[in-house]
């Protein structure tokens, strides 16, 4: 069977049939059949927006294409076995990595498998072997897919997150305890790391806050919850696009302060969606919006609806929470709308790119 | 329902014999048509089970052919082997009228045998079938490794496509010279 025999139509209809971590294995036999594919199977490729390096049930770490309701595992890694010879050598973007197949090492049946290559990774040369496998995603996939190190619940700073895989930005989420209270240590590891997608912190107390210009308020998105003290410093410094905050603390002024700033154009100029959820607080609601300058829409019209996707999905959370509200702010320099939803125990904050006049057109 | 007979050529058929019908009869009588590979055998099939081939489909369609004159005209389809041929047709009968299940798993598990019915297939523009053989032929190299994907797929390793495209160069340089010695030799 002389596969490069087969006209253009039938090779595409097989490489159609193959899941994408066979495809990659198959790209790994030949620069030609890799061309091959990545031109047959270009949209297909291109359609990966994310793919997601984080480890598995067995704590091994996997490369996944999230998808529901199940994640594709495309690649494995695992520290060598040394009792047994690896089922095949490759040479990836000129390193020689041993390999193994999933399927052999656990006796499952070939046809029925949800088929993957498992990469042996060696302690001591584990930055340069994921710099090899990573060049060649980036290779095989294509310029858009973007590339997330996801870490969850890990307990010190000796966990290992790469630093010089390019185009890989790191989703972290840690309960805080020992070392991490060290507000220093915590600082060193932010601005170690890639490019912060998402970072998720629980229960935290500090008595310092971060440093204003910390890689922290850099994330494209944050997570916050019970961060005692932590909320002003957010309010005044942070720089991504969504902020998701649950605190046990909080001024009002601190609330008022924000949409001020934010209105006039001097911060949070990337700000897409900020949801804080209060505790109770005791205050007039018409002196607040007025001090903000709140603007109405009428209250028989109905409003636009303000939901977006989640910079991050941390656990498949699909968008935003709809922000329906009658109550927005304008933004001074370019005339940008926010619809603003003030309640007894949350604030919620939602930027449009749209100018006041656009966002207007929207109401019913 | 198909027949088959060993025929001498494809202008002089051989006279098929004519499988008994599986189905009940239908109303109207159904109109047949001949079609014959390499190895001549002749195959008779109802105009239903041709539809599969969009080909084959769009020869027939308004052609009007008598039972005679049908007969006396076989569709030659020289680049298919007889045994191959057979499998098409008896695919194409198996599922005349009838919605085509998710899989097929009487498809031939030899690949060389895979490998002419894809070729054939995809000639005689038969999606279904094409769907599942290419299926059949992904499902090969499941779970296997790079060096033995090659093996079964005979897939030439980085070394021989260089060779060959040297030689595909050297080959042209070659053409190109002596069409440009000729046209030089044309023009004295």
């Amino acid at each position: 069977m002389i596969i490069s025999k087969y006209p253009c139509l039938v090779r595409d209809e097989i490489f159609q049939n193959m899941e994408i971590s066979e495809l990659l294995m198959l790209s790994f036999v030949s620069r030609n059949m890799k061309r091959l594919i990545k031109s047959s199977q270009k949209k297909r490729l291109e359609n990966i927006r994310v793919i997601k390096y984080a480890t598995d049930g067995m704590d091994n770490l996997c490369a996944f294409i999230p998808r529901k309701p199940y994640e594709d595992i495309i690649m494995r890694f695992e520290k060598p076995d040394e009792t047994r010879e690896p089922d095949f050598q490759l040479n990836v973007s000129g390193k020689t990595i041993d390999f193994r197949l999933c399927t052999r090492e656990r006796n499952l049946p070939e046809n029925d498998f949800h088929f993957y290559p498992v990469a042996s990774v060696h302690r001591s040369d584990r930055e340069s072997t994921l710099e090899s496998i990573h060049k060649y995603f980036l290779d095989f996939f294509g310029n858009s897919t973007k590339y997330y190190w996801k870490k969850e619940f890990y307990k010190d700073l000796q966990c290992y997150v790469p630093t010089r895989l390019p185009n890989v930005s790191l989703c972290i989420g840690t309960y805080l305890h020992t070392p991490f209270t060290n507000i220093e240590n915590l600082e060193n590891f932010f601005s170690s790391s890639p490019i912060l997608q998402l970072v998720q912190l629980t229960i935290f107390s500090s008595k310092r806050p971060f440093n204003p210009e910390s890689k922290f308020y850099q994330a494209e998105s944050i997570k916050i919850k019970y961060c005692d003290n932590m909320l002003p410093d957010v309010l005044n410094h942070f720089q991504g696009k969504q902020a998701f905050i649950t605190c046990n603390e909080c001024e009002i002024l601190d609330l008022i302060m924000f949409v001020k700033r934010w209105k006039s154009g001097e911060a949070f100029r990337n700000l897409e969606y900020l949801k804080i959820e209060l505790p109770p607080l005791d205050f007039n609601l018409v002196l607040v919006q007025n001090i903000i300058g709140v603007k109405y829409i009428e209250a028989k019209k109905q409003p636009p609806k303000h939901t977006l996707p989640r910079v991050f999905d941390w656990h498949d959370l699909g968008n935003t929470d709809p922000i329906t509200s009658h109550s927005y702010v304008v933004r001074e320099s370019d005339n940008r709308v926010a619809s603003i939803l003030i309640e007894e125990r949350a604030l919620s904050f939602g930027a449009w790119d749209k100018t006041e006049e656009e966002f207007l057109k929207m109401v019913d | 329902m198909s027949s088959t007979e060993q025929g001498t050529s494809s202008a002089a058929p051989a006279e098929p014999t004519t499988a008994p019908e599986s189905a009940a009869a239908p109303e109207v009588p159904e109109s047949f048509y001949y079609v014959h590979g390499k190895d001549k055998v002749v195959h008779k099939v109802s105009a239903g089970a041709l539809q599969h081939s969009a080909l084959i489909h769009g020869m027939i369609s308004n052609l009007g052919y008598t039972e005679e004159q049908a007969k006396a005209n076989p569709f030659p389809f020289e680049n298919i082997d007889g045994d191959i041929l057979q499998m098409v047709v008896d695919w194409c009968n198996q599922h005349k009228g009838k919605p085509t299940p998710p899989e097929d798993t009487n498809l031939p598990k030899q690949k060389e045998k895979l490998f002419d019915l894809v070729l054939a297939v995809n000639y005689l523009e038969i999606k279904e079938l094409l769907t599942y053989c290419c299926k059949q032929v992904a499902m090969m190299v499941k779970g296997k490794s790079p060096e033995e994907i090659r093996e079964i797929w005979m897939i030439p390793t980085d070394a021989e496509d260089e060779a060959a495209e040297k030689e595909a160069k050297k080959r042209a340089g070659k053409e190109a010279a002596g069409e440009t010695a000729a046209a030089a030799g044309d023009a004295k």
